[in-house]
């Protein structure tokens, strides 16, 4: 009922990790597989070298989700190689998330995770706290087509390219992906946002401003994915503020074949993965729908 | 939901030379072993473990890099950010208890011995320093009830050694319900071996580099358990330590770089 196809790859289950939530190592990862329940793993993303990123405070909780700016922090491609292996045991697909300042570091990258064992590549071109890195690639439809047509030169398993909605006409973006070579759209990252502390005046993050995700960027991404489906013949995968059942059936109805869930660790632990694919499994039981799929892009007709 | 809250200095206690106790305007009830989120507005934000922690908190910070030393530089009436108490707390069974405390560690365990006596528990506390003048809550231990045997380093005050030695040697001659520890991470793998070997439950509280502090970054997560040292821990049971490859030998940096303790 709830197993789907997408881009190629098997995954029991549509929930996936979203990248950024609980992927910095193989151990990690893992127990989201084992333990959560997820159809599919997504590392946290990774670069050409180590990077501390940003300075605490890196996450701060609001009324409907979180802001944070972790700022790309990861260990570097070559150390990563061990987490993947690890990773790997996890038995579901794992998606190497990955990040550049320039073409070719995404390139390489990708090319290097791919020989790691990954089971597709997700170029994070949403990422909106490091300058001219990650979605300094996905605010225009040039420069994504060029990231992904460069990445897919190099790279033959499934390729996802997950996009932000601080773009100027994401569905553009998401066509230049697909006309590239992408195959799958992930949709969306973190919005652009803050938080001030009132009595000290201050900025709360380290970064000042940071990327908004949870329940309150549910509508803007389920937004996305409505439009990007209707123009785009690859799967969409939906993200953004999934965090029960009912959330992930309403990106279905919109279009998307897939959900990543990351923010909602915080409010349903772990196995939010088990506890989301038990939801749309009744949901479907209860309107009589045999398997996930039927439900794919309904609001769309 | 652990919103900021940002608080006054009410107090500022000079414990030794490198180790003062900050008390906030704060009210908490605390489980000893939790910790708070500290953010110095425009600084940083740094995980401390909860050293009073009922009625206005308490934590207690040894001086030690950059965040230490402007948290050293604030006067009582000063502002603090706080977010917790969070994580897992000690949990205590039985009725004879022993802490091992090196250093700083000593912190968490002050509020969980006072706890334990209230409750008419038997307490026992090594606790051990560098030299005498930097051994902490010695006095509040003993004013609480506990036997207190102390260690250090150079000889200066009780044992000439380590916790270890002393734990060694009075396991030697009596048992224990269960141990709790926390300090340097090769001090407790060492407490942990020796407690094991005599069938001692011990829990141990740990350090690691926090970003998140709420279970979501994965910054803190122990390999070869999948536990975060944030949300399951920071206190863990010898049990659930035994799983990983990880305690006793690595942590990990802000990158998520892999780095070895120095062997002693």
């Amino acid at each position: 009922m709830l197993e789907v196809e997408l881009a190629g790859l098997k995954l029991a289950n549509p929930t996936m990790l979203a990248s950024g939530i609980l992927g910095t190592s193989g151990a990690a990862l893992k127990r989201v597989a084992v333990s959560g329940g997820a159809g599919a793993i997504v590392t946290k993303s990774i670069g050409a070298t180590p990077r501390e990123g940003h300075p605490n405070p890196t996450v701060v909780e609001i009324d409907g989700g979180l802001i944070s700016a972790i700022g790309l922090a990861n260990p570097g491609y070559e150390e990563f190689r061990e987490e993947i292996a690890v990773a790997k045991e996890g038995g579901v697909p794992v998606v190497g998330s990955v990040y550049g300042f320039n073409f070719q570091e995404y390139a390489m990258v990708a090319e290097a995770m791919q020989g790691y064992g990954v089971d597709a590549i997700e170029l994070n071109i949403s990422y909106p706290n490091v300058g001219k890195a990650g979605a300094f690639f996905g605010y225009r439809e040039e420069l994504a087509h060029e990231v992904v047509s460069e990445v897919r030169k190099r790279v033959s398993i499934p390729l996802f390219a997950k996009l932000t909605a601080n773009a100027g006409d994401v569905v553009a973006v998401a066509k230049a992906c697909e006309d590239a070579g992408a195959d799958a759209i992930t949709a969306t990252g973190a919005l652009r946002a803050m938080a001030i502390d009132v009595t000290t005046a201050k900025p709360v993050l380290g970064n000042r401003v940071g990327g908004l995700s949870g329940a309150c960027l549910k509508p803007v991404a389920l937004r996305c994915v409505y439009e990007i489906a209707e123009e785009v013949s690859i799967p969409v995968i939906g993200c953004g503020g999934i965090t029960t059942g009912r959330d992930a059936v309403e990106f279905f109805l919109a279009g998307a074949r897939a959900v990543q869930i990351g923010t909602a660790v915080l409010y349903r632990g772990i196995t939010v993965f088990r506890k989301v694919s038990r939801e749309i499994a009744e949901y479907l039981e209860e309107q009589g729908y045999g398997h996930v799929s039927e439900i794919v892009g309904l609001a769309q007709r | 939901m652990h919103e900021m809250q940002v608080v006054e200095i009410k107090k500022i206690v000079r414990e030794t030379k490198r180790i003062r106790t900050f008390f906030l305007d704060l009210d908490v009830n605390a489980i000893p072993g939790q910790f708070v989120m500290v953010w110095l507005p425009g600084v940083n934000e740094k995980p401390m473990s909860a050293s009073y922690t009922r009625g206005d908190l308490g934590i207690t910070v040894l001086r030690l890099g950059d965040f230490t030393r402007r948290l050293f530089e604030l006067s009582e009436g000063d502002l603090l950010g706080i977010r917790g108490p969070m994580g897992r707390g000690f949990k205590i069974y039985g009725d004879r208890l022993l802490l091992v405390g090196g250093g700083v560690g000593v912190a968490p365990l002050a509020p969980l011995a006072e706890e334990a006596l209230r409750d008419g528990k038997e307490v026992t506390a090594i606790v051990g320093a560098l030299t005498a003048s930097e051994l902490l809550f010695v006095d509040r231990l003993k004013r609480a009830g506990a036997r207190v045997l102390i260690s250090t380093d150079d000889g200066t005050a009780g044992r000439k050694g380590f916790t270890t030695d002393v734990l060694a040697e009075l396991l030697e001659e009596e048992s224990f319900d269960q141990c709790f520890t926390c300090g340097p991470e090769l001090m407790m793998a060492k407490v942990l071996e020796i407690t094991r070997s005599k069938r001692i439950p011990t829990q141990a509280s740990l350090h690691r580099y926090f970003k998140c502090g709420i279970g979501i970054c994965g910054q803190c997560v122990l390999d070869g358990t999948g536990l975060r040292v944030c949300k399951e821990g920071p206190t863990f049971r010898d049990k659930e330590l035994r799983r990983s490859h990880e305690f006793g030998r690595y942590w990990r940096n802000a990158a998520g770089q892999k780095i070895y303790f120095g062997r002693r």
